[in-house]
């Protein structure tokens, strides 16, 4: 469940989702059109759009998901050292999992040395799936739980509740989500610990193009904000963009180059810090296995190889290495019963 | 090549040839070897005692429990790639990519990452071998092995580097006699040492060596022993340094080796011990052990395609909370 929240900007002009009569189609469709950057091709655009159904547009990807092609593709889950997970059913609905993770990990040091020590962690974990209902525990020896609920309350209802809790006093953190799904537009409204709210919108403004907007609460510090979000995707390609008063800018773009190649960008920026990075990315699929590699402007070069060695039996091969901070990271890792 | 600086007390008188046909000498070898003496008896009496192999030499003579307890383990990435220019001469370039620990405060474990690429040049000739390396920091490695004779050998090891007083460099002749070696070593800092090694029965060779340190005006004596059939090795080492070195390697089946080895160092008295598996398939190859400091480890190799092997490497150690991990391909080998 991609995260970004607290992000804002702008409320998005909202052109209305009805045409009674035929003269007032056009008007609307121009209305899209000046709202988000205007096509390459207008009058193309507008003969195609003429005989778009403004009735029946598909219901957008919900608003913490609209970059979640570029995500895949570019936020593998990379590792150091050595990883062995193992999956059982116990019936169909419910399955009991084992985490062995062994490796080093980063400590913070003085200078621009990389210090690292050994650590290692183990999880236990117990899920069920269900058609309306889907539990997901995860205990890790160091006592830290993570916990995640779905329920769908009706057919357009969902309650989601994301938990985790740690044996630190203050360290612990709930949210609690309702999820609307309408016809052609999602809604939620979310209630986090430390005096968090937050809701957003998205809604399909054409069959390619959705805009949403949130707008977010955060009590304990005193601090609110509205983001702007804009998705069109087709078939071949997902272009996102993001803004929010935090100073955030995010912009994907990924491209489906072949049934097996896909290669995907992104670009950051904040505002408030002047940082920037610009990702560049592919995800190669092939019959057994599957590479994911990335760029980016920070130096960093990582590479996330998942080979099937037979059904049920996945092996990992992880890569990364940042070059300015002479960091590298090698793992290996097994997962069993996925 | 081995370990010197290992001795003990003089060898045994058995390492003269005794003369054919002399039957009191019969049971006296009985009291070494571990088979019963009426069989030993008459198998002694039709060993041809003046056509005995030629022993391992004298470095060597652990050479299958090492093969199975030290593989090459790493943390990290490794890649290795060999060009063969001609038949005698090729290139290598290796490249590493790690953590490496570095020494500490305290119990607890400190790793920094490093990366290094080796550079390397190998000539081999029926007679000549030569074998070079160069590292990224300036570490150049030198071996040559020169056939001076059939039974004579000329063997140089060299590691030079920018600091000072670092560069370490030995020469090493080899005799080899039909049932015996010899080797004499001359290194820096004053290093001399010497070894002989006799073959008893064709099964029994034993060994002795002296060294001396002439910068920390040291001396030492050292005794070798080693049994071995086609289907087990066993070695015994004991210096006047205070090290004890015992190994046994059982060979299971065809693919499958047990090997085992003890090591006690009487100045600090520090032991260990470690068990270890060998297990050859037809593509692969996997070495693993288990050692009485909490250490175990395996280490597996591969053979993707002709000429590239895939390595994975795996070092845990409880005590000590260390984990090492890696990964490696080795392409044109």
């Amino acid at each position: 469940m991609g995260s970004s929240v607290s992000q804002a900007g702008a409320p998005p002009p909202h052109p209305p989702t009805y045409a009674s009569t035929p003269p007032f189609a056009p008007a609307a469709a121009d209305a899209a059109d000046a709202a988000a950057a205007p096509p390459p091709k207008p009058h193309e655009e507008e003969a195609t759009e003429e005989k778009v159904d403004y009735l029946n547009l598909p219901c957008p990807v919900p608003y913490e998901e609209i970059q979640r092609e570029a995500f895949m593709a570019l936020k593998p889950d990379l590792f150091e050292g050595m990883r062995f997970d193992l999956t059982k059913m116990i019936t169909p609905y419910f399955a009991l999992t084992h985490s062995v993770a062994m490796g080093s990990i980063e400590i913070p040091a003085q200078g621009s040395e990389v210090i690292k020590v050994p650590t290692s962690n183990y999880e236990f974990g117990a899920n069920f799936i269900n058609q309306r209902t889907m539990l997901m525990g995860r205990v890790s020896h160091e006592g830290r739980e993570n916990i995640r609920v779905k329920h769908d309350i009706t057919d357009n209802l969902s309650l989601k509740i994301n938990a985790q809790l740690t044996s630190e006093p203050h360290y612990s953190q709930g949210m609690l989500n309702f999820d609307y799904k309408g016809k052609d537009f999602r809604s939620q409204v979310q209630f986090g610990n430390n005096g968090f709210y937050g809701a957003n919108y998205i809604q399909s403004v054409s069959k390619n193009l959705s805009l949403g907007t949130e707008a977010f609460w955060l009590g304990q510090q005193r601090k609110s904000g509205v983001g702007v979000v804009a998705r069109y995707d087709t078939k071949k390609m997902v272009a996102t963009a993001q803004i929010a008063t935090t100073g955030m800018v995010a912009l994907s773009y990924v491209q489906k180059v072949s049934e097996k190649v896909s290669l995907a960008s992104d670009f950051m920026y904040n505002q408030m810090t002047k940082d920037v990075t610009a990702s560049f990315g592919y995800d190669y699929m092939l019959r057994q296995c599957r590479l994911r590699g990335k760029l980016d402007t920070n130096g960093v070069i990582s590479s996330l190889l998942e080979e099937r060695l037979t059904p049920g039996v996945t092996f990992q091969l992880s890569a990364e290495l940042d070059h300015w901070k002479k960091d590298y990271k090698f793992g290996f890792g097994m997962a069993l019963g996925e | 090549m081995g370990s010197v600086a290992s001795a003990a007390a003089p060898p045994s008188p058995h390492s003269a040839l005794p003369q054919e046909g002399a039957p009191p000498y019969g049971p006296g070898l009985a009291g070494i070897l571990p088979q019963t003496s009426v069989g030993e008896e008459k198998k002694e009496e039709k060993v041809d005692y003046l056509n005995l192999l030629c022993p391992v030499p004298f470095e060597e003579i652990q050479r299958e429990a090492l093969m199975s307890l030290k593989p090459e383990l790493f943390e990290g990435l490794r890649f290795d790639f060999t060009k063969g220019l001609n038949q005698k001469f090729s290139l290598s370039h290796s490249v590493f990519m790690g953590s490496l620990e570095v020494p500490a405060q305290g119990s607890e474990t400190i790793k920094v990452p490093t990366a290094h690429y080796e550079f390397g040049a190998n000539f081999l000739d029926p007679k000549l071998m030569l074998i070079g390396r160069v590292m990224t920091d300036g570490r150049l490695n030198a071996r040559v092995k020169c056939d001076l004779t059939d039974n004579l050998m000329l063997k140089v090891n060299a590691q030079l580097t920018q600091e000072a007083h670092y560069s370490q460099g030995m020469f090493n002749f080899d005799y080899k006699g039909s049932d015996y070696r010899a080797q004499f070593q001359i290194g820096n800092n004053a290093f001399y040492g010497a070894n002989y090694i006799q073959s008893v029965t064709p099964n029994l060779s034993m060994g002795t060596e002296m060294f001396w340190l002439g910068h920390q005006r040291k001396s030492g004596i050292g005794f070798a022993c080693r049994y071995n059939t086609d289907k087990m090795v066993g070695t015994l080492q004991v210096a006047s340094t205070g090290i004890v070195a015992l190994s046994y390697v059982q060979k299971i089946s065809e693919k499958v080796s047990l090997a085992s080895d003890f090591m006690y160092n009487h100045m600090s008295r520090d032991v260990t011990s470690s068990f270890g598996y060998d297990y050859l398939l037809r593509q692969c190859r996997l070495r693993g052990k288990i050692d009485s400091n909490g250490v175990v480890a395996a280490y597996l190799e591969e053979r993707l395609n002709m000429g590239v092997n895939f390595l994975l490497s795996a070092e845990i150690d409880h005590c000590k909370k260390n984990y090492k991990f890696g990964f490696g391909m080795t392409v044109g080998e």
